[in-house]
């Protein structure tokens, strides 16, 4: 338990410095907010270019694609606010050796390295992202009921575990093949297909994305939920998903901590 | 160039990334129009001719690739601009050097990839015309250019700008809809398709991979095809000598 504690109180602290550090730079913030509008956007006017064509992608009316790109995009900023400044720096710290200074701390290695960095303005993402699937919501003029609240925030959680649980994977491909380093560009390109359920691909595309790239677990399970169309069965298989992704990337952290060498060799 | 092969030679994994990473795009965009095409032809486009569409646009997007506002906002940004100043030849060779040196491999690769799958799916042979491919290869080409001019020019205004390379993502975030990425352009609202023919975004991907696919037929289409692309290459081309004549100088001034 002291060993927890501790993790976090290191976590804090470097949070903290993140913050003071992030604050400087203040314009940023606005170059990013302007970058996220612009493309949900994009994003929004392609649903709407589909929708010219079709009255229902996949069984979803427009406002419930509405509802999933502001889910995607909530995911997103997760990823940009965590991942990508933390567990994305993997492959860097493997080639040039210093994850050596990760491992002589005291606290757990793949915490430390997944956690420790916050870019916090990438958080207006997520509220954006929310407040879009939000307002997307309402247009659809359901009403949220217990059920479909508390399944969306279970089906949430299992969704940013998923993505993590991804990130390990790819990363930790870099203890093996040390060259790698564009390897958050492969996520980048097959989590866009994210973008939309998984109903709306044909037949092979969607195996693709239940079972190998698991990213329909991602976007299209909440969005399910909060609209209403989870079947209490499938909210019961996204939590075991869940925690079997957890369960998986610490198990590929350690077997891929084995291998590390250092640089030296 | 033959240096610039080799260096990408030493990073296959990372290419073979970027080849997956540019192409999913079309294969998503393909995958919601196959379903949306399930019950009949969209706009005249039946699901097949979704497949050769955008079968093409992977192929064409490829060979057009323009990555170079970011190198030249490395160069600008890290100081790796001034040795490359001192040199007797213009940066822009470099970038030619290896623009082509990525893009002829890469896209060879996209282009068996469809052989393959051609092979085996009926839907996405294209038929064997060589004259058209031959125009199709000059148009892709023509494109090219065109997309590498147009990145290299807007890369440029690092020179007075650190956000330079926001204005190359606001141009590939029209051109998602102007250029025919996500859909052809005969299926966006009618205004939006007129507007973008005043631009130059069509010629950059659409009409190339239209050419390609034998979905222009008149004389007219290919000379106005090939006008525009002619006309938007000169038009980029003065903007890019432009820039790079005004950016040296403001570049010297500010004491590099």
């Amino acid at each position: 338990m002291t060993s927890i504690r501790r993790t976090t109180t290191v976590l804090r602290a470097f949070w903290q410095l993140n913050w003071l550090e992030e604050l400087q730079y203040r314009g940023n913030f606005i170059a990013s907010l302007l970058g996220t509008v612009f493309w949900l956007l994009m994003a929004i006017l392609t649903a709407a270019l589909y929708f010219q064509h079709t009255s229902k992608l996949g069984g979803w009316e427009f406002w419930d694609v509405v509802v999933l790109l502001g889910i995607f995009n909530a995911l997103a900023g997760v990823v940009e606010t965590v991942l990508r400044p933390g567990i994305g720096h993997l492959p860097a710290d493997v080639r040039s050796g210093a994850l050596d200074l990760v491992l002589v701390r005291p606290v757990d290695a793949q915490f430390y390295v997944s956690f420790r960095r916050l870019d916090v303005w990438r958080l207006a993402d997520v509220v954006l992202g929310l407040a879009l699937a939000g307002y997307a919501f309402a247009r659809t003029g359901r009403a949220i009921g217990a059920w479909e609240l508390i399944t969306f925030v279970v089906t949430f959680a299992v969704a940013i575990a998923v993505v993590y649980a991804i990130w390990v994977t790819l990363m930790s491909l870099a203890f093996w093949f040390v060259a790698v380093e564009n390897m958050a560009a492969l996520f980048d390109a097959l989590f866009e297909a994210a973008r939309y359920p998984v109903s709306a691909y044909p037949g092979a595309l969607r195996f693709l994305f239940v079972y190998l790239i698991p990213i329909a677990w991602t976007t299209t399970i909440p969005a399910s939920a909060l609209t209403g169309r989870l079947r209490p069965a499938l909210a019961l298989w996204a939590l075991a998903v869940g925690i079997a992704a957890l369960g998986a990337s610490r198990l590929l952290w350690r077997v891929a901590l084995k291998r590390y060498t250092s640089a030296g060799g | 160039m033959r240096s610039a092969f080799l260096i990408d030679l030493q990073y296959r994994a990372s290419i073979a990334i970027w080849l997956i990473w540019g192409i999913t795009e079309p294969v998503i965009s393909l995958g919601i129009w196959w379903s949306i095409a399930a019950t009949g032809a969209v706009g005249g486009f039946t699901r097949e001719a979704f497949a050769q569409y955008f079968f093409g646009v992977a192929l064409v997007n490829q060979a057009t690739l323009s990555w170079d506002a970011w190198n030249i906002d490395r160069w600008i940004r890290e100081g790796e601009m001034n040795y490359r100043l001192t040199r007797p030849i213009a940066p822009i060779h470099e970038a030619i050097a290896d623009n082509v040196a990525y893009k002829g491999p890469t896209a060879a690769i996209v282009l068996t990839a469809w052989i393959v799958a051609a092979a085996f799916w009926p839907a996405v042979r294209i038929p064997f015309e060589p004259a058209r491919w031959a125009l199709a290869i000059v148009a892709i080409v023509l494109a090219a250019a065109i997309r590498f001019l147009n990145g290299y020019a807007t890369g440029l205004l690092a020179f007075w700008t650190t956000r330079a390379t926001a204005l190359v993502e606001l141009q590939f975030g029209i051109s998602l809809f102007l250029s025919g990425r996500i859909a052809p352009l005969s299926l966006l609202p009618p205004p939006v398709a007129h507007a973008a023919e005043y631009l130059w975004f069509p010629y950059v991907l659409s009409f190339p991979v239209q050419v390609l696919t034998g979905t222009v037929t008149t004389a007219a289409e290919y000379t106005r095809g090939f006008a525009g692309q002619v006309i938007w290459l000169g038009i980029w081309l003065m903007l890019y000598l432009l820039v790079w004549s005004r950016g040296r100088r403001h570049y010297g001034a500010v004491g590099g």
